[in-house]
């Protein structure tokens, strides 16, 4: 692969086939029209190259709005990008996609993208070139001993993760931090200690009973498109599929079930003892091979003290238990609410034991098999890594760090201390699209182009059918020239520091083909490297069949998981709610997503505060209050909004609003409830325990119009929402 | 007309369906959304807001009523008696039900909403002088008036690059409506023409059920006995043209919304089920 030729042609000589040929290799736009009056125009008669006017083709990539891997179809037309959708070859997502899949577009045409590299100078960053910004990055990459070089991104796979990885082999260092504040890593611990296997398969669609604990998987939980497909089908079997949700906080999840529960933060394991107990003494399940410590904790909680330390109803846990041993097989899950403890893990692993009695695993618990490229399927990120990197920075461990797809400055709750900790970081590289946090902070920022106008190759940590290579390609030409891709910066900065193994790649596109060429041909098909590269262009996607594994099942050991102590009349426990939309913060600059209403209090544009009526009447608060909620960390002043989708005990805040910088959609709205958290840690896992802190919350006596969608919250009679018990619909529809 | 005469001769003037514009239509897409799979997750609207170049009001506008969701996915809670909702929520996504004796129509002072011979309530955006009886009169509330030019405020350069050029932006002092993607209709309309074939079933869909990731919109050509839309109803035993549906089995899950007020929906409901626990 040469450099010298130049995009168009190369575009050409590859031939995308299909529903159209290539991409258009104009100015933007090539064919405005003469209201608009600007640039030449250009006469339809003479057709840029491949550009057919009018004529929209549909190009294949992947989407990255989240870390599902879902494929994209986007809809190319005189030159430009105008509407993602789903791409159907994609076993991930079916050819659906989410909202913010959708709004894709909004986050590539933004007003507020960086469109040149910068650095600082007397304290501010101004615009340099790109030669200056990566003199200045080699320089200091150089000057730096190998092992004081550090990553710190969000979750990375493909080839980009493997460039990562080999920049820092190159250099002889493994600092690579991997960051997300929506994850679901000590699940994945706790499936790895039983199960071998950190994401098997879950079958949801293959379960007659779901009971989901805080699990948001049809909103925020590890591939929320797929399993959004698979719940449909789960509600459609023969016998309709059952939902229960147990949770402090109402998730998106939570408003379809069938039963909905309110939970305090921390006390989900002792419910799932509960249930493993009425299990094990009323339905006969065997709970002899698991550890004798485990056979105890199933024996003290019993329903009654249950009941006691939870609040839940004693009949209500003797009908899920009768429910979960008669609707064969079930699947039962475990998300943030859960996992957010200091014994986090132990909770979720008394949820797994329930996995274990019912006779789940290998029935709705599947392996997902062994993939065979293991550096591809690269890293998944928690929130353990933002405190190793932090005490890193503490103990000047690091002289250069590379900023990329994670906003730790945002999202490390002030406690921990990262803005004092990154003093200690001499010299900070964003690679970012927008001036964020992290990015405001660093010392030079490398303009990044958007997942529309890059390359790149992503394997999803979950592959819920079998495992996709999810092929990004540019659908249009760059925005801003100054603009690079992710790739492209990673194959220079390699070519700093291993020139005589990178110096052939003239881009990264070079290497990605030479990449694909290199990859066995029962995993890419037959053909030439131009026929197997163009199928996978055209699918978007080379599926692999990932080798047969059976699922393991052993019965670890795990302590107590009831969390420590009551709360008490004074104070609260915070819920740092995830959103579908807004997600950890990073979609917050996109408009689309801010205008759209939250799917449980339907507020636009705001944060806010979610209270129960009967705590709000205790304290005094109304709706639109204006609260002081005050952790031993910090607080923050949020406006009230009374719903009784949430715990007496627990006051929610969403995660997502509260920037300082990230342009003029995000900046100086809401609140970000991260900030008040205790720095607590997950003791197994090392992960941040995001639902740990417990808040005072007093009326400010201020207050403020809540906006939000729609004036009644009830349907008052009309028949506009029916519901039919499921009865009658087993009746009609069912067998 | 005396009010006793009006009483005492009601049948006679309230016609079980009032006659729509045509009689000879040429397709009348329609639309089935199952309530039970739909989980209330926005990726409809905001395919609505991609598709549609819908205006972003922003919180101000929006707290005046003013937003532009042509496709809004509306949130009941039913059990008000009890400490929680215990059967969760209830979501309804409600946009323009294309009634085939749709009441905006008849006030329209200048002809601006009409009846097409696809059987959608189409909106004639530059005949439109802004009285806004239209929304006065439907009972959906799924008409969005422009109060205000938002070309500006809501498409700053560049994101006015991904307006979809198939269809307009609308100006200050025009209502608008959701048009089960018109522009896409048509272009399928075209393409089967110059193929010398009728529309088929899956030739085309709207941007809100091509997103959904439960498939719980289904849209089609009604009159198309073998599309899935035509299926669906008829399986649910809803049909047109009735204030209230008969059905020989009552446990059946189709309903149109508000369809006693004669206005005759396109679109029908799928009832959400819910098991007791």
């Amino acid at each position: 692969m040469s450099g010298s030729i130049d995009r168009r042609s190369f575009l050409k000589i590859l031939g995308w086939g299909g529903v159209g040929t290539a991409l258009s290799g104009c100015d933007l736009p090539s064919t405005v029209t003469l209201e608009e009056g600007k640039e030449e125009v250009v006469s339809y008669l003479m057709p840029e190259e491949y550009v057919i006017p009018g004529v929209g083709v549909w190009y294949a990539s992947t989407c990255t709005q989240c870390n599902a891997g879902c494929g994209a179809h986007g809809r190319v037309r005189e030159g430009r990008v105008l509407k993602l959708e789903g791409n159907p070859e994609s076993s991930i997502n079916n050819g659906n996609l989410c909202m913010m899949g959708q709004a894709g577009v909004q986050g590539h045409y933004n007003p507020d993208r960086i469109r040149s590299p910068m650095m600082r100078e007397a304290g501010k960053l101004v615009p340099v070139t790109w030669e200056k910004a990566m003199a200045a990055v080699n320089a200091k990459v150089s000057a730096a001993k190998g092992d004081q070089v550090a990553w710190f991104t969000g979750s990375l796979s493909g080839h980009q993760a493997t460039l990562v990885a080999n920049h820092l082999d190159a250099l002889g260092s493994k600092n690579h931090y991997v960051h997300e504040t929506i994850n679901n890593a000590v699940w994945q611990s706790v499936c790895k200690d039983t199960l071998g296997e950190a994401n098997p398969r879950l079958r949801i669609d293959k379960a007659q009973m779901v009971l989901s604990f805080g699990a948001d998987f049809l909103g925020t939980w590890v591939s929320p498109v797929h399993f959004s497909g698979e719940y449909a089908k789960f509600r459609k079997q023969k016998r309709r599929g059952v939902l229960v949700q147990i949770e402090p906080k109402m998730s998106l999840t939570g408003a379809n079930a069938d039963l909905w529960l309110p939970s305090v933060p921390g006390s989900e394991g002792v419910i799932a003892l509960g249930i493993a107990n009425i299990l094990v003494k009323s339905y006969s399940k065997d709970i002899s091979q698991f550890p004798s410590g485990v056979q105890d904790l199933v024996k003290k909680y019993d329903a009654a003290t249950v009941t006691k330390i939870t609040g839940i109803d004693e009949k209500r846990l003797k009908r899920i238990a009768e429910l979960l041993s008669q609707r064969s097989p079930s699947l039962v899950l475990a998300g943030a609410p859960v996992e957010g403890h200091a014994n986090g893990y132990n909770a979720v692993a008394a949820v797994m034991l329930l996995n274990q009695l019912l006779g789940n695993i290998g029935r709705t618990i599947e392996s997902a098999g062994e993939f065979p490229f293991e550096q591809m399927q690269g890293v998944a990120g928690g929130t353990g890594d933002l405190f190793k990197f932090i005490q890193a920075a503490k103990n000047n461990q690091l002289a250069v760090a590379f900023f990329h797809g994670a906003n730790p400055k945002y999202a490390a709750p002030a406690a921990m201390g990262y803005d004092s900790a990154l003093n200690n970081v001499p010299f900070k590289v964003a690679i970012a699209q927008f001036l964020d946090e992290t990015t405001a902070a660093a010392d030079v920022v490398l303009p990044l182009s958007s997942f529309l106008e890059d390359w790149g190759t992503h394997v999803a940590a979950y592959q819920p059918v079998q495992t996709v290579i999810g092929i990004q390609q540019p659908l249009m030409e760059k925005l801003y020239a100054d603009t690079r891709g992710l790739g492209d910066i990673l194959v220079e900065l390699l070519k700093a520091v291993n020139e005589r193994e990178y110096s052939g790649f003239a881009d990264y596109y070079a290497y990605l083909r030479q990449a694909h060429a290199a990859m066995p041909s029962q995993a890419k098909g037959s053909g030439t490297d131009e026929q197997t590269w163009n199928t996978a262009l055209q699918k978007g996607v080379i599926n692999i069949t990932p080798g047969a594994k059976q699922i393991a099942s052993s019965a670890v050991n795990f302590e107590d998981p009831a969390a420590e102590g009551d709360a008490g009349a004074s104070t609260l426990y915070l819920a740092p709610s995830a959103r579908l939309g807004l997600w950890d913060g990073r979609h917050a600059n996109l408009p689309w997503l801010q205008e759209a209403p939250d799917q449980i209090s339907k507020l636009v544009w705001d944060s806010w505060a979610e209270i129960h009526p009967s705590t709000a009447a205790k304290l005094g608060i109304k709706q639109g209050s204006i609260v002081n909620v005050k952790s031993e960390h910090g607080a923050v002043k949020v406006k009230a909004i009374l719903l009784k989708s949430i715990h007496p005990n627990v006051i929610a805040i969403p995660l997502g609003q509260g920037h300082e910088t990230y342009g003029r959609y995000a900046k100086d709205r809401g609140v970000n409830p991260l900030k008040i958290l205790n720095p607590t840690k997950e003791e197994k896992t090392g992960e941040l325990a995001m639902y740990a802190t417990r808040v005072s919350v007093a009326n400010t006596n201020q207050s403020e119009v809540v906006v939000k969608m729609g004036s009644s919250d009830t349907q008052a009679g009309r028949r506009l929402v029916v519901t039919m018990p499921v009865e009658q619909y087993q009746r009609s529809e069912g067998t | 007309m005396s009010l006793d005469n009006l009483l005492g001769n009601w049948s006679q003037y309230r016609k079980a369906h009032e006659d729509g514009g045509f009689h000879d239509y040429e397709h009348r897409w329609g639309m089935a959304i199952d309530l039970d799979i739909c989980t209330g997750c926005n990726a409809c609207s905001t395919a609505c807001y991609a598709e549609n170049n819908l205006a972003v009001v922003g919180k101000e506008r929006f707290e005046k009523g003013q937003a532009m969701h042509w496709l809004r996915v509306e949130r009941y809670w039913d059990q008000s008696e009890l400490d929680h909702p215990e059967q969760g929520a209830s979501f309804l996504p409600m946009m323009c039900q294309q009634c085939d004796a749709a009441t905006c129509e008849p006030v329209c002072p200048v002809a601006a909403t009409y009846h097409t011979p696809d059987g959608l309530n189409a909106q004639v955006y530059n005949r439109c002088i802004g009285s806004r009886y239209c929304s006065n009169n439907c009972p959906f509330r799924v008409r969005y008036f422009n109060f205000y030019s938002y070309y500006e405020s809501s498409w700053p350069e560049p994101l006015n690059m991904q307006l979809n050029p198939d269809i307009t932006v609308r100006d200050k002092g025009v209502m608008e409506k959701c048009t089960f993607c018109v522009q896409r209709l048509r272009s399928a309309k075209d393409k089967a023409k110059m193929e010398n074939r009728k529309v088929e079933d899956g030739d085309v869909t709207t941007a809100c059920a091509q997103a959904c990731p439960t498939n719980a919109i289904v849209f089609g050509d009604w009159q198309d006995e073998n599309s899935q839309v035509a299926k669906l109803w008829k399986k649910h035993q809803v049909t047109r043209a009735v204030t209230k549906q008969k059905k020989d089995n009552p446990e059946k899950r189709g309903y149109r919304i508000f369809e006693e007020l004669n206005v005759d929906p396109s679109t029908m409901y799928l009832e959400r089920v819910r098991e007791k626990i």
